[in-house]
């Protein structure tokens, strides 16, 4: 039990180092562009295709969900805001955060577990190189530029495929919808929905490359790796989304 | 050059160094032999400071590495040149760019001039027409070849480190190997070759050692390794007898 403690702490430890040394590693020298728009590319284009369906499909199901239960109070036109809300504060920082934790996140994982397990991570060492430098660092930076705009996007998409709904499957008029949306997009909706991306892009890459850079063992223990990768990120998203959306309210004066 | 003394190490509670001591002069060419899991991969990584030992010193050139952080091993690290298991090729690089990695990190040279440099070491190590392959497009021998290229890119070693350099090898491939080993030591650059293959290591090596659960239990010339009866070794030397 005491060994456990004293290996979770050390594993703390060593977490919290690589998170800073990573974030750190943006401010100095040397820079590694290439690699840091190889990652952008990988994590950003590869996912837009994947977000642009599910922010889609998440916007029209809250749009239907909420029209026919505003429908029977005879509230429908209030659609539009609640859904520009939902999606804006809430619900599309963290489809996102987890569509990119499942695609981007599982792959930064592997690809260093693999690296671990290859000895091309010794190799970089042997070489001069440090990897939380050459590897962490890009992997950190393009997160927290790709998922914020990955999430404005999908928040985007999410509002239009609530539209198609409103309009087209609950009648309701397109000019309240949209004027609803431009009423909630006010500074302190906008600002709640846009710190989330840059925290939960953070916490995914740091966990991810934490987990696939502390790989051990075959190929089981790149399963092990990948799949800890992706349960812790979506556990402390989830978590975190709590936390920030707690600090959020009190910061910006929401009253409970 | 190399000194391990009483050098103590274990990967969590399995103890695989049990107070090794040993010194490698810098022209030696050394064989370090021993059955899966003895712990001949960790004595090259402790070389190198990728691993910490638990207890005991290792100095090369008189440095004791031990206390060394990460930053302060690049000096000591010049010095060698390590050949992991399987080449350990950045596998989203092509051989071109794998053994220019090196180059493009420390030095200013133009693309002429790194590719110039990357054919040379790449026609010293005999696979100059495989520069832009990508390494699941090589055979186990050409990954090693590739590696050893790209160790020599940068600075002249004064000693190699080869883990398991012919393991997985065809016996041509082996040999291969075993004679650029022979040929980059001609100059008198030391090597230690780990292996598990005995044919092997009398190719390249003078001297030998044996590991037995993590401590050397011969450490010797030819002569004195066809004398020796230690029953692990016997058994190792049991495979000399059907290369005919």
């Amino acid at each position: 039990m005491v060994e456990r403690i004293k290996r979770l702490i050390s594993d703390l430890q060593d977490f919290y180092l690589l998170a800073f040394n990573g974030l750190m590693g943006i401010f100095r020298r040397p820079f590694y562009l290439k690699d840091t728009i190889e990652q952008m590319d990988y994590a950003g284009a590869g996912s837009l295709l994947i977000v642009l369906i599910v922010s889609l499909f998440i916007g029209m199901a809250l749009s239907l969900q909420l029209s026919a239960e505003l429908a029977s109070l005879g509230l429908k036109m209030y659609t539009g805001k609640i859904v520009g809300i939902a999606v804006i504060r809430e619900v599309g920082p963290v489809t996102v955060a987890l569509v990119y934790c499942g695609r981007v996140g599982a792959g930064m994982a592997s690809e260093l577990g693999s690296m671990v397990i290859g000895h091309q991570i010794d190799s970089l060492r042997v070489f001069g190189v440090d990897p939380i430098k050459k590897l962490v660092t890009p992997r950190i930076l393009s997160s927290l530029i790709i998922l914020p705009a990955l999430t404005t996007i999908g928040d985007a998409i999410a509002l239009l495929g609530g539209y198609y709904v409103a309009v087209f499957v609950s009648n309701q008029s397109g000019y309240v919808y949209w004027s609803s949306i431009r009423d909630i997009l006010d500074f302190e909706n906008v600002f709640s929905g846009s710190v989330k991306p840059f925290i939960f892009g953070f916490i995914i890459a740091t966990v991810s490359c934490y987990m696939g850079l502390t790989t051990k063992g075959g190929a089981k223990g790149l399963r092990r790796s990948t799949t800890n990768a992706v349960v812790l990120s979506i556990i402390l998203i989830i978590i975190s989304d709590f936390m920030l959306t707690r600090i959020l309210l009190y910061v910006l004066g929401f009253t409970l | 050059m190399i000194v391990f003394e009483d050098v103590y190490f274990s990967y969590g509670t399995r103890s695989v160094l049990k107070g090794l001591t040993f010194k490698v002069k810098e022209s030696e060419r050394v064989a370090i032999l021993g059955g899966s899991g003895e712990g001949k991969t960790t004595i090259l990584k402790l070389i190198v400071g990728l691993l910490k030992p638990d207890s005991g010193r290792i100095l090369i050139d008189g440095e004791d590495i031990t206390l060394k952080e990460e930053d302060e091993l690049m000096d000591i690290r010049k010095k060698f040149s390590i050949v992991f298991q399987d080449g350990a090729l950045f596998d989203s690089l092509n051989v071109k760019e794998n053994v220019a990695f090196c180059l493009r990190e420390y030095t200013k040279m133009s693309e002429e001039e790194i590719e110039q440099k990357v054919r040379e070491l790449l026609r010293i190590v005999g696979i100059e027409e495989a520069i832009y392959y990508m390494p699941d497009e090589l055979s186990g021998g050409m990954h090693r070849r590739v590696a050893i290229a790209r160790s020599l890119a940068v600075t002249k070693p004064k000693m190699f480190l080869y883990d398991e350099a012919t393991t997985g090898l065809d016996p041509i491939n082996a040999e291969n190997i075993c004679q650029l080993i022979n040929e980059l030591s001609k100059d008198g650059t030391g090597h230690i070759i780990v292996t598990h293959k005995l044919v092997d290591a009398l190719r390249v090596a003078e001297r030998f050692i044996f590991l037995k659960d993590g401590r050397i239990v011969f450490d010797g010339n030819i002569v004195e390794l066809k004398e020796s009866q230690y029953p692990d070794l016997v058994i190792f030397k049991k495979e000399l007898q059907y290369v005919i």
